[in-house]
């Protein structure tokens, strides 16, 4: 037996979107209503990374899944309606996760080069009051399904009888799955997410070659501000691959979940998270000039940028191959 | 057809398809992923600076970037190459995969013309670029785009073979 499986694993990571989420929004709305930009900045940079670590948190839980019920299924005390429900209110609760951590991204993109517009200021924290209530939602249903404390507090009525054989839930989550996966007559979807995960890599790597190879020392004639501009093109690389790479993993998560090279992925996205920051928040790549040469440090993450994205790549690549997709 | 299959009984094709070593069809197939990112990630970079992106950023010192593009081109020239080969039969009866050669045969022929107009042109950096390069640009994004569809989608239509 394992001494950390990966439902310990989503027990650890799933409180850290409510929770630190809600740390992220209290600091804002006082930053907010105080109109203080440093620490409305550091609200922006809480949603940002919380929204990254909501993807291993959305995927840990599939996993949870298969540890609570393996071959789905579950043991008597556990109802597959409340995993259900707590998937699809997780699955919602993620989306609009991603779309504050892209708002706040873009916000902290803005705010470097100008003044931030006020119709960004709004946009987030209308966000992110309804993703917090999301989160809070999905948090629940999680609770629901081991903690009977909570279950009891819940419902007034005597417990609820077992669902009759071949009445188990489908759920929002494993409907859209099922229809990707071509289950359901639509046998283009996956080919054509397939398509679009490239077309967003090649977005992603546009960005990240023409920044991080001129601070390299390759195209000098470039100041970094100027590059600065591309990175939300790079950005929505990312976005298309998360959402086409999500669908992937809906789809059929038992390809993703015990496999060890998207694990690795997950990593990797991790640091690609914390790195971009680098180049939004320190001052160091800024003073990059035309024609001036990087300072060693720059050059260091530039190097480690290129990195950890081609790191990305090549564990996706080997999902099917060193791991066991398809 | 006998060609085809001679082309794909080569020991060496048999050692890439089914060698269970890693430095074989996965190996050569991920160097064909990374040739495409380097090779469309620079020629995007440009298209979109020519469209409008990013006024500010001078577009000269991209020329610096040509030769990552060129290598990650001979990356999958090589590889695909081989990743033809060893599938002969299957793929080069296939039109999708004449549909890539096409799209990829016009995306160069517009980088060919892109480079003449827009960098050897001394007044490159002096306000947007006329109608007739843009349209090349985006035709250029185009033409990419329709490679990596029609190479992706090789793994889905007509006969399958590598992974299968």
């Amino acid at each position: 037996m394992e001494t950390l499986n990966l439902a310990h694993l989503h027990l650890l990571l799933n409180h850290l979107p409510t929770i630190g989420f809600g740390v992220g929004l209290a600091l804002y709305i006082v930053a907010f209503f105080a109109k203080n930009d440093h620490l409305k900045k550091a609200g922006l940079v809480i949603f940002f990374l919380v929204a990254v670590m909501a993807i291993p948190t959305y995927v840990t839980g599939s996993a949870a899944e298969r540890v609570l019920c393996p071959e789905l299924k579950c043991p008597a005390d556990i109802s597959v309606d409340t995993i259900r429900n707590h998937e699809d209110a997780a699955l919602f609760a993620f989306l609009l996760m991603e779309i504050t951590g892209f708002f706040s991204w873009l916000g902290l993109w803005q705010m470097r080069r100008s003044p931030l517009a006020s119709w960004n200021w709004n946009v987030v924290l209308l966000l992110g009051v309804i993703t917090f209530g999301l989160m809070a939602l999905a948090a629940n249903e999680g609770g629901e399904i081991r903690h009977p404390e909570i279950r009891a507090a819940s419902t007034t009525t005597a417990p609820a009888e077992p669902a009759a054989e071949g009445e188990a839930s489908v759920g929002i989550a494993r409907s859209i799955g099922a229809a990707v996966a071509g289950n359901t007559g639509i046998g283009w979807l996956w080919p054509a997410a397939e398509a679009v995960h490239f077309v967003g890599l090649c977005m992603l790597f546009a960005v990240v070659l023409a920044v991080d190879l001129r601070i390299l020392g390759m195209a000098k004639g470039l100041s970094f501000q100027s590059l600065y501009q591309l990175l939300p093109f790079g950005m929505l690389g990312f976005i298309l691959n998360l959402t086409t790479g999500m669908m992937f993993f809906i789809a059929a998560p038992g390809q993703y979940t015990n496999n060890v090279e998207f694990h690795r992925k997950l990593i990797f996205i991790l640091l690609a998270g914390v790195n971009v920051l680098y180049f939004m928040l320190i001052d160091e790549p800024w003073e990059i000039g035309p024609d001036d040469n990087a300072p060693f440090r720059a050059k260091a993450v530039a190097a480690i940028t290129i990195f950890i994205w081609l790191g990305i790549l090549y564990y996706g690549h080997m999902l099917p191959f060193l791991g066991n997709a398809f | 057809m006998e060609f085809l299959h001679w082309l794909e009984n080569t020991g060496f094709s048999i050692w890439v398809r089914e060698s269970p070593s890693i430095w074989a069809f996965p190996v050569i197939l991920l160097v064909h992923t990374i040739g495409m990112a380097l090779c469309v990630g620079v020629s995007a970079g440009i298209d979109l600076r020519i469209l409008g992106f990013a006024p500010s950023l001078k577009l000269a010192p991209f020329e610096r970037y040509f030769p990552i593009l060129w290598l990650g081109f001979t990356m999958n020239a090589v590889t695909g190459t081989i990743l033809v080969m060893q599938d002969a039969s299957a793929k080069l009866t296939n039109v999708d995969f004449y549909v890539k050669m096409v799209f990829i045969a016009l995306a160069l022929i517009n980088l060919k013309m892109l480079r003449t107009r827009v960098f050897r042109d001394p007044q490159i950096d002096r306000g947007p670029f006329p109608g007739s390069v843009k349209v090349l640009a985006a035709l250029s994004l185009f033409f990419w785009l329709g490679a990596i569809t029609a190479g992706r989608l090789l793994a889905y239509v007509g006969s399958i073979g590598g992974l299968s």
